[in-house]
């Protein structure tokens, strides 16, 4: 019995030792022990991912004929429609090019999208997260805007050889600005996710919204990307006001939730807008992305 | 025989992965379906100490791996659990004793993960408190209702893997 007490204060030294030993440790140690730990688990994660899909496969190729005649007739419809949209939009980009060589502006970083799966999800209070199925071997680098169609989704936190992390947009570490709809002097606001507090769907925080600022009536205020700090494109749609806006403790500025536009949990794929020159936030990202 | 650890480790995973997709499907509620701590009851009943404490840090290291949690936090508190636990194996003598301890387990070390990672964040933590009881509910159930597919499992590994089992009077 003496032994097995012996033997146990032994190890809990070993252990005040080794964690004296991990805290002292260069960040580099800890970082390769957490991405040998992410490699370990990724062919799981993708195993995961093609399991999902095959059995999404399965459940489509069980459809009668019928329904597939039905689903084949409303793409043609929606095809239709969207072809007319592309002729308007064509119009649209030879004003935006006649524009833009009048007045000599310079196009913004350019980027390539690199569609991906999701492969799992995963959120708590502290964080609000997918895993998604391409990385590093795919050219994917950390801070690089994640969207669907319009739509804000995230932005890369970490980038694995297979795999990268993407914070939400409700996630607690996700900052960017945005303009609001009905702002005609396109003020800019600040959008930051928040601590999830409930069960209910998590929401990001808009402040510093001007105290003469007023909903438009009736319909949810759409609140979009400003393009202003090289992450993420202009116009892109970030998601709605939630109600009203509130006056903050000091009375300067109002404060409101952004509610995402899409249901940021049940997204199967994604889009990467990967820039095509490196922009100076990333070497930031690369410093801290295991953080 | 030595590498059994391991070769627990990789038959665990399949259940922490199981955890993993339940946390997929709760992701909206933001809760985490969190196992590692009550998968480290029964290997600690039969496993030499060294052995929990390695199988205790490759668990914790593995569910720290996609998270933003401050590194190591958890894989060596559940080391230090791990220490606790095999060199006090009477405490976990028979399954209504391994359920406890798996539930105080699961919960203990929940609570280390979520304070560490709100120490971490940078964003406010108030109105966290409900949320935080809602989680930790949710780690003590998942570790009672979890342990005995995962002991069965662990139990069969280690039979298979020559390690002697637990004494019934120890």
């Amino acid at each position: 019995m003496d032994q097995n007490r012996q033997g146990a204060r032994a190890s809990y030294v070993a252990l005040a030792v080794f964690v004296a030993a991990w805290i002292l440790l260069p960040a580099a140690v800890r970082r390769f022990n957490r991405e040998a730990f992410v490699e370990f688990q990724a062919p799981a994660l993708h195993l995961l991912g093609k399991s999902r899909d095959l059995a999404t496969f399965w459940e489509k190729k069980s459809r009668s004929a019928e329904e597939l005649a039905a689903a084949g007739r409303d793409l043609a419809r929606i095809n239709a429609a969207l072809e007319l949209k592309l002729k308007a939009m064509e119009d649209v980009r030879r004003e935006n090019t006649r524009l833009r060589e009048v007045t000599r502006y310079n196009v913004p970083t350019e980027y390539l999208s690199v569609v991906a799966r999701v492969a799992t999800r995963d959120s708590s209070s502290w964080w609000q997260r997918i895993v998604i199925r391409k990385g590093r071997n795919d050219g994917i680098r950390p801070g690089a805007p994640v969207v669907f169609g319009d739509t804000v989704v995230g932005r890369v936190t970490a980038v694995h050889l297979t795999t990268s992390e993407v914070d939400l947009v409700t996630s607690p570490g996700f900052r960017c600005t945005a303009y609001l709809e009905g702002d005609d002097q396109n003020r800019i606001v600040l959008i930051n996710g928040v601590a999830a507090n409930s069960l209910g769907t998590a929401k990001a925080r808009v402040s510093v919204i001007p105290y003469d600022y007023l909903l438009p009536a009736g319909t949810p205020a759409r609140v979009t990307t400003t393009g202003m700090g090289g992450v993420f494109p202009s116009g892109l749609t970030l998601g709605y006001l939630d109600g009203g806006a509130y006056a903050t403790q000091v009375g300067n500025f109002k404060e409101s939730l952004l509610v995402p536009t899409r249901d940021l949990y049940n997204l199967q794929e994604v889009s990467v807008l990967v820039p095509i020159h490196q922009t100076p936030g990333e070497a930031l990202m690369q410093g801290d992305q295991f953080q | 025989m030595g590498w059994s650890w391991l070769i627990l480790l990789l038959a665990t995973y399949p259940w922490l992965l199981g955890a993993d997709l339940a946390s997929d499907a709760l992701a909206s509620s933001s809760l985490v379906v969190f196992l590692s701590g009550a998968c480290l009851v029964a290997p600690c009943r039969r496993l030499k100490r060294w052995q929990c404490v390695l199988f205790a840090a490759g668990l914790g290291f593995l569910f720290e791996a996609r998270r933003p949690i401050p590194d190591g936090v958890l894989a060596l508190t559940l080391v230090a659990v791990a220490i606790f636990l095999s060199s006090n194996r009477p405490l976990l003598r028979s399954t209504p004793r391994m359920l406890q301890g798996a539930a105080i387990v699961n919960v203990g070390a929940c609570l280390v993960w979520y304070l560490a990672s709100a120490f971490s964040s940078s964003a406010p933590s108030a109105g966290v408190a409900g949320h935080l009881v809602g989680q930790l509910l949710l780690a003590g159930v998942v570790g009672i209702v979890g342990l005995v597919p995962v002991a069965l499992t662990q139990n069969a590994v280690m039979d298979r893997a020559g390690v002697p089992p637990a004494p019934d009077q120890p």
